[in-house]
């Protein structure tokens, strides 16, 4: 088993021991699990998987929409350190289809470079929540 | 009877007033549970951003990162966290007084000041100064804010310290540390500080990725954040101590206010009865 810790700006996510957890980095998706070498790596927006025993189906994976951070692996122990996590369940996906309309239409009115960055990062940020709700559904 | 009809009427409308602040003391004393139980979650976070720099340290020159290169000093830019609202006690005047001290200084050893506010009422102060920039505006963060809040705003931080635009940034905010006491404080932000405090266990097996470099820029990132963000939640659960000290005292001075009111009222009633009956049996005497 590896330890798992989720930690946010709004307080430790997850602090757990699990078997297997599969993150977004910069360089692509990697999954990490016990005996995984050291590491430290970055996060990008994406979503988080979390097997907590090796005999979870693929359908009991849970998972959580984050919008980037850091990564660290040492001695069976991942620290994931990002802005924010929302766990699948706390997505109201009908609130997030909405503000991500919203922030497509901020993107398209846009006038400077601030704005614009501003609403690409809603627009990131919200895809990945749909993205975690649609997980979700997919498998109930 | 003029006079107690007018008693009557100021008694009521203090009791109204009680009513608002005391309904406002409540108010500001729920958000302040929150947001005091909100600001100790940052810790966490803080501590591990900590430990990752600490341990990059002993690796890559941390010091020769652009945020982290002190220059001589310039522009000075203060982040200055008030409310948007007033009635907080001396919430906003603390932090007011402690810019006004530190431009003061400023203009002294020729340094150039400018203003980032956050909250309508440093937005209002800063735009009467003469000579002294306000960078932007912003409007408060309401009482539950979010990391994609401080996010532009750290980034523009971020962006102008490393073109050179400011050679300092400092946050001025209400430190919390108790229900009781608040204080104003600056914390300086950037040029970002880090001293390695303890010997860690060698990084030489581990991996980075995509690099050093690029992992560094993120724990960088996430420590400024942490900060900004830590100074603004404490900022806010003072405000809303402060608030709910003011709104309790303005209760207690209404009640002393119907008290005093109410006796007045009774003499003025007590001697308008006196005076009647005097004159009823003034009366009853000269039909005799």
């Amino acid at each position: 088993m590896i330890r798992f810790e989720l930690v946010t700006l709004g307080g430790v996510k997850f602090g757990e021991d699990v078997y297997e957890v599969l993150l977004p980095t910069l360089e692509g998706q990697i999954g990490v699990m016990p005996g995984h070498m050291p590491l430290i790596s970055v996060a990008t927006h994406g979503v988080i998987g979390v097997r907590r025993k090796a005999s979870d189906k693929d359908d009991m994976i849970e998972y959580y929409a984050t919008n980037g951070g850091v990564i660290e692996v040492a001695n069976d122990v991942l620290r994931v350190l990002v802005d924010e996590a929302d766990n699948a369940d706390d997505i109201n996906e009908q609130e997030a289809q909405k503000a991500f309309d919203y922030a497509h239409k901020l993107k398209l009115e846009a006038k400077d470079q601030v704005s614009l960055e501003h609403a690409q990062g809603m627009i990131d940020r919200q895809s990945v929540r749909l993205q975690v709700a649609g997980l979700k559904r997919r498998h109930r | 009877m003029a006079n107690t009809i007018v008693l009557k009427r100021r008694i009521g409308s203090v009791k109204n007033t009680k009513q608002i602040t005391k309904a406002m003391e409540l108010v500001a004393a729920s958000k302040m549970r929150r947001a005091q139980e909100f600001a100790q979650h940052g810790r966490a976070y803080r501590e591990a951003a900590y430990s990752l720099l600490t341990r990059l340290s002993a690796i890559t020159e941390v010091n020769d990162h652009p945020l982290f290169v002190k220059r001589n000093i310039k522009t000075r830019l203060y982040v200055v966290i008030t409310s948007n609202r007033g009635l907080a006690g001396s919430y906003n005047s603390n932090v007011i007084r402690l810019l006004a001290k530190a431009i003061i200084e400023d203009n002294k050893s020729g340094v150039k000041s400018q203003i980032i506010a956050i909250g309508k009422q440093a937005a209002q102060f800063a735009r009467r100064l003469e000579g002294v920039d306000l960078v932007a505006a912003y409007d408060g963060y309401g009482d539950q804010p979010t990391s994609n809040d401080v996010r532009p705003l750290l980034s523009s931080l971020s962006e102008m310290y490393a073109d050179k635009k400011v050679d300092d940034v400092q946050i001025l905010y209400t430190e919390f540390k108790s229900n009781i006491v608040q204080i104003a404080k600056s914390l300086s932000l950037l040029p970002a500080r880090f001293e390695a405090t303890e010997n860690v266990d060698s990084l030489a097996q581990v991996t980075f990725e995509p690099s050093v470099a690029e992992v560094l820029d993120s724990v960088t990132e996430r420590l400024l954040e942490v900060q900004l963000w830590q100074a603004l939640l404490e900022s806010l659960a003072s405000e809303h101590s402060m608030r709910m000290m003011a709104m309790k005292s303005a209760t207690d001075n209404a009640s002393d206010l119907i008290d005093d009111l109410t006796l007045a009222f009774n003499t003025a009633r007590q001697s308008a009865i006196t005076q009647e009956l005097a004159e009823i049996t003034g009366g009853a005497e000269a039909m005799k």
